[in-house]
């Protein structure tokens, strides 16, 4: 293999200040994302319940339209868009399932093949910070979470302002945005957290996607038995997916499905969080040192 | 930095793993010229690398990289530093232009002119023609010369290498050698090569730095450590060495006898070399051959650091 095929010259450039040093990590993170193999009709997947209810929100200003498809039903009461729509799409368990699924696809890899690859040192050999790294991460695994919450929240939304042709929706429920991004940054964010934790626990990409589906569903099933056995409401606890949905319940203004205070949920879904945090600090460092 | 500015300067650097010290009381100064950073395993080379590079933080001492301190100026010795580590670095799903450009943008490029950059760089290592090929389908070479590329995007002044032939086959060798020897020679790039291989740092570096159980055992220009720690002469005697030996010993210097029984003695520099002759006289050896070796070096490495 030839050497210097062409000589090396100096770079007269200046360097720049980055407001937000994390985006390039970012940026690469989604663009590796959409190259995987599955990713792309998983991504069109996670969209489809989005789509399913902003057809539910048009069919429900035009009711009379669609009265044939309701025969011996209350369609009004079927289609109200009203707080409890907004927390049925929120805690759907299919749009719940389909964000790990977007995990497992877009996030497992996004610090294990790091530590796979021993590409920390290259990061940290820039000058960047552990936060601009674990921002540049946290952002890719947000990107694709937020376009499965927020983005369809804020949409339903407006679009029940367009098809209604009037402001009575948010006069009625002036709070609803603000519940839609509570909810969905709350979501995203425990999503994250949770993916990067598991994702720094292993170098190997495949343990993380299998580890990030079991944990999500094996909480939910451990929670089926004890409750079948117990039936003790506060089993909830242990299922993922329940939490969230009590804590979406407690955000949409909603009576919850089980009767166990909502803040209980909200310390579990923070505590792992926390522990995806303490793990985090720990993992990802320039150098592995081991004493 | 103008000429004459020293791009490495420690005193009395410590570290420790644990209850291992890994550095213990480093002082150093390195000029202009690529230096080899010398020792044996677990002399605390890669752990100097590290501490210059800001990873990690000594426990004592102070210390200026191209005249930024090392616990306050991090982020600008980063900007201003290259450094290829010593493991197989990539990220998956890659090809060597985005991958580079991506470090060049990192530390701080344009996006357009890290991506322009990256070409010339990868042209530069010899990586011009795969430069559009996944990374995982490289080979060892390939990757050593695409962790060079990334370590040279941004145009460092200092550029850091450690163990930058490891895993190579003698083509592969040869070439990253001579590169790095480009480099340093007509860049204006100083050039700190961190390796347990002698001749690579014999090859590349006009000064070298060997430490041994965390200590700087010996620094300098290479052609006068040589000269001045010891010298080294080989023969052949006749007769019961163990006095001559133990003589010898007692004077400072350091025997080595090879297979074929040839005795390699390292002499302390303000000892002369008639002492040889009048410890042999004294021990009733007869010296059938004698003469002063040329010091490479290995000599000098098994002399500072006392193993074979």
């Amino acid at each position: 293999m030839p050497i210097a095929e062409r000589g090396y010259a100096h770079w007269d450039g200046t360097f720049v200040e980055r407001r937000f040093p994390w985006w390039p990590i970012t940026r690469l993170g989604i663009r590796l994302a959409f190259k995987r193999k599955f990713f792309k009709p998983v991504f069109a997947i996670s969209l489809a319940p989005a789509v399913f209810f902003l057809a539910g929100i048009y069919m429900s200003e035009r009711i009379e339209d669609f009265q044939f498809m309701f025969r011996g039903r209350n369609g009004n009461r079927l289609l109200g868009v009203d707080p409890a729509f907004f927390k049925t799409y929120f805690t759907f368990d299919t749009v719940l399932f389909l964000m790990v699924m977007l995990m497992v696809l877009a996030g497992a890899g996004l610090i294990s093949d790091d530590l796979k690859f021993n590409s920390l040192q290259l990061y940290f050999s820039r000058p960047l910070r552990k936060r601009d790294y674990w921002l540049g991460k946290m952002a890719t695994a947000s990107f694709f979470l937020l376009t499965v919450t927020l983005v369809p929240g804020l949409l339903f939304i407006l679009f029940k302002i367009i098809f209604s042709g009037s402001f009575k929706f948010l006069a009625d429920y002036p709070w609803i945005p603000l519940s839609v991004a509570g909810y969905s940054l709350l979501a995203t964010l425990f999503f994250a957290l949770y993916t990067l934790l598991i994702s720094s626990l292993s170098k190997n990409r495949r343990y993380v996607s299998i580890l990030l589906f079991l944990v999500y569903i094996f909480s939910d099933v451990f929670f089926g038995i004890f409750y079948g056995i117990f039936h003790e409401p506060a089993f909830c606890l242990l299922s993922i997916k329940c939490d969230l949905q009590q804590v979406g319940a407690f955000i949409f203004r909603v009576r919850p499905q089980y009767d166990v205070p909502w803040i209980y949920s909200f310390l579990v879904l923070t505590a792992i969080c926390s522990l995806s945090g303490f793990v985090l600090k720990r993992k990802i460092r320039g150098v592995e040192v081991i004493k | 930095m103008t000429t004459g500015e020293m791009n490495i300067e420690l005193k009395d650097i410590r570290f420790h793993y644990g209850k291992i010290t890994a550095l213990d009381g480093v002082d150093l100064t390195l000029g202009e010229g690529a230096c080899g950073l010398l020792g044996p395993n677990g002399a605390g080379k890669s752990t100097l690398l590290r501490i210059l590079l800001g990873f990690l933080n000594p426990a004592q001492g102070e210390g200026r990289v191209l005249g930024y301190d090392i616990r306050k100026d991090q982020f600008l010795i980063r900007r201003s530093v290259g450094y290829m580590p010593e493991d197989d670095c990539l990220i998956p799903g890659m090809d060597a232009v985005t991958f580079t450009a991506y470090f060049g943008e990192l530390s701080g490029m344009p996006r357009q002119e890290a991506m322009k950059r990256a070409h010339d760089v990868l042209f530069y290592v010899g990586l011009g023609e795969s430069r559009y090929r996944l990374l995982e389908t490289y080979s060892a070479g390939m990757k050593q010369r695409l962790k060079l590329a990334q370590a040279l995007v941004h145009d460092p002044k200092l550029l850091f290498l450690d163990e930058p032939t490891s895993n190579l086959d003698p083509q592969g060798r040869t070439e990253i050698l001579d590169l790095i020897k480009d480099i340093s020679l007509k860049k204006d790039i100083q050039v700190l090569v961190s390796s347990h291989i002698l001749t690579d740092i014999e090859f590349t570096c006009s000064h070298v730095v060997i430490l041994n159980k965390g200590k700087v055992a010996a620094q300098g220009e290479l052609e006068a450590l040589k000269e001045i720690q010891f010298s080294l002469y080989e023969l052949r005697t006749k007769g019961e060495t163990a006095g001559f030996l133990k003589g010898l010993k007692d004077k400072g210097c350091r025997v080595e006898k090879t297979e074929d029984e040839l005795m390699k003695i390292y002499m302390p520099a303000d000892l002369s070399r008639t002492e040889i002759f009048r410890t042999a006289a004294l021990e009733n050896v007869q010296i059938r051959y004698f003469i002063k070796s040329r010091t490479s070096l290995e000599d000098l490495f098994a002399e500072t650091v006392g193993v074979d």
